[in-house]
């Protein structure tokens, strides 16, 4: 408890032009509820949030929203400009609609994006946890695989595992999970590292309490901030990577449309047609600088003193 | 621990990790489905049913470069040929080595990734200090905030806006391909501005560090012109902490510029390794994936060694420093 109440007590004392005793009567438990109030208070991480939620309510209903399926073809208005009657930013090389094509491939960045940093949190917590709390023989093997890895460069390893896998959302996924989870395992594992000398952790020790739940009860809750700061910057970055595999000819199969085979696409018609290139590129960037947006809103808000920056 | 004692550690750990990076690759490798031959019958278009090579080519090509041997005869070949820098004949460039590959396209994206970092240096350093001298201002806010769109940009989507900037609107610059010595303009520039943003950001925050320093405030208090104090104190000392964030952003780079490569159809190393990949090319792949593990763990190393010659106080710390970042 003395924990949490330190951090009350700091983040009270820094909130902006608000009295002190305000926060006295709060029955605001851990550190979710002043992190919130200071997120919300980061009005373009906040506007970043309305946004993002929006697309992903977008990508979730793509097939409602989207005036046309991904693949169907208009063959009567092939490379139609944007604003054209029944095609609001004009259509592609084959007649496809193109804001249809941006909407279904706002889904595979996001599926792909998300899918893979939850497969990275969950191998990053497992794998942490136990480094970082049992020590030893798990800790040496997790550092050994980490050296590694830091030699891989992590489009590098993508690259081989979309080999190996394919081009499947299943694989760009595994792909990019894969490649992204040793630095935050190593996060984790130096947030246990310090969270088990902590006096609570000793108290509930002293106590009795197993191993099992003082990480799951003790540990783990006190290290989910530092986790959730790195894992929000680390989504933007998985859009990009997924992107990026697809500029390179190594994402999802065609048809299925993704961002990078659209901005690919665009560039190569550039003078005769830029529109191609303009919408994807312009969605792309946005997206992105929201999600990063958020990241930096988290940040701030569950390390105020600004340690991290 | 003596100098010598710490760089023949590093280099046993050098020489690991690249056999461990070998090994994962190759394991990984032989996971993959298709193989090359296929892969040629079904583009050139003489599939036969089921998309597959005759017996005939995929014997031949089999034979050709050793696949009829058992896997880990395979790979110690491989390492063989390694060992001498000899990777053998690529599969799609039938008529070139692997090695020959890389010696050819390396020195593309190697110029493409000097140029950035030295780009992205002038561009940050100013940008930087001028920040930390107006901390707090609006100034100072506006510039970070476009220190946070070029960091949030990956390189490719820069190049993409420039290339609809500079070739499609303002047609003044191609918009793509190796020719000439203004088809270095665009590339270079959108592979800055990533690393100028982490760097300014950088700059900044180190300079304000050193601006409090009790020398600063000395030379300033004897009256010394405030220009030659920032110059001459403050940004000099504020710049040894920036060859750690410079040398491995080098190191990133020079793997790292095949986004932008493909996009610009620009014929670097990286290009060379997705097209690898997308065609089953296995000993290009191997070749160039090795060939970039070498490059980053040696340029780490000499990043390492240039930052303990120019602070002393690590270099008395001894081999073991490495681990805590």
């Amino acid at each position: 408890m003395t924990a949490t109440e330190g951090v009350e007590a700091v983040v009270g004392s820094l909130s902006t032009g608000e009295p002190e005793p305000m926060e006295r009567g709060t029955t605001a438990r851990g550190p979710w509820s002043p992190a919130w109030s200071r997120f919300r208070k980061h009005r373009l991480a906040f506007g970043s949030l309305i946004f993002c939620a929006l697309l992903i309510l977008t990508a979730i209903a793509a097939p409602l929203i989207a005036p046309y399926g991904y693949e169907e073809t208009d063959i009567q208005h092939k490379l139609a400009g944007p604003g054209s009657p029944g095609h609001l930013l004009g259509t592609d090389l084959l007649g496809r609609d193109i804001l249809s094509r941006l909407i279904y491939g706002l889904q595979t960045a996001l599926t792909v994006a998300f899918g893979a940093e939850l497969t990275a949190l969950v191998l990053a917590l497992a794998i942490g946890l136990l480094a970082g709390y049992l020590g030893g023989r798990v800790e040496s093997l997790l550092m050994a695989f980490t050296d590694v890895m830091y030699a891989f460069p992590s489009y590098l390893f993508a690259v081989v595992m979309v080999t190996v896998l394919g081009r499947s959302i299943f694989a760009l996924v595994v792909a990019i999970g894969i490649a992204s989870w040793v630095t935050q395992a190593r996060l984790v594992r130096a947030q246990v590292m310090t969270l088990k000398e902590r006096e609570y952790v000793e108290a509930a020790r002293s106590m009795g309490a197993k191993g099992s739940t003082i990480a799951i009860r003790y540990i783990l809750p006190n290290a989910i901030g530092p986790i959730l700061v790195t894992t929000s910057f680390a989504i933007p970055a998985a859009i990009a990577a997924e992107a990026g595999l697809a500029l390179l000819g190594l994402g999802v199969q065609p048809p299925t449309p993704s961002w990078g085979a659209m901005i690919s696409e665009g560039s190569r018609y550039l003078l005769a047609a830029p529109h191609m290139l303009v919408a994807p590129a312009v969605l792309f960037a946005l997206t992105l600088l929201a999600f990063t947006w958020i990241g930096d809103g988290v940040r701030d808000a569950f390390d105020p003193s600004g340690e991290q920056r | 621990m003596g100098l010598a004692g710490y760089l023949g550690k590093r280099a046993v750990r050098l020489v690991l990790s690249l056999i461990a990076v070998s090994m994962l690759t190759f394991t990984l490798l032989q996971l993959a489905p298709g193989n090359f031959a296929d892969l040629q019958r079904v583009n050139s278009g003489a599939t036969n049913f089921g998309g597959v090579g005759t017996e005939s080519m995929v014997g031949e090509l089999e034979s050709r470069y050793g696949a009829d041997v058992p896997v880990w005869k395979q790979y110690l070949i491989f390492m063989k040929g390694a060992v001498v820098w000899d990777f053998g004949p690529s599969y799609k460039y039938a008529s070139r080595n692997v090695q020959d590959i890389i010696a050819e396209a390396f020195p593309v994206s190697a110029t493409l990734a000097l140029l950035a970092v030295l780009l992205a240096l002038l561009i940050a350093v100013p940008i930087g200090v001028f920040a930390a001298l107006r901390q707090n201002t609006k100034t100072d806010h506006a510039t970070m905030f476009a220190v946070t769109l070029g960091h949030a940009l990956p390189s490719y989507l820069t190049a993409a806006f420039m290339i609809l900037l500079f070739s499609a609107t303002l047609k003044l610059l191609p918009s793509g391909g190796w020719n000439g010595p203004e088809d270095l303009i665009l590339p270079v520039l959108a592979l800055s501005l990533g690393p100028a943003a982490v760097l300014a950001r950088y700059v900044r925050s180190s300079m304000l560090e050193t601006l409090r320093e009790e020398y600063v405030t000395a030379a300033l208090a004897k009256g010394g012109p405030r220009r030659t104090v920032i110059i001459r104190h403050a940004l000099r000392n504020s710049l040894i902490p920036l060859v750690t964030v410079a040398g491995p952003l080098l190191a990133a780079l020079m793997t790292g510029t095949v986004f932008v490569e493909a996009l610009l159809r620009i014929p670097g190393l990286g290009l060379y390794f997705a097209n690898a990949a997308a065609s089953r090319d296995m000993p290009l792949l191997m070749g160039t994936a090795m060939f970039f593990a070498l490059i980053l763990m040696v340029t780490n190393l000499v990043v390492d060694l240039i930052y303990g010659l120019l602070d002393p106080r690590i270099r008395t710390v001894g081999g073991g420093s490495h681990d805590g970042h």
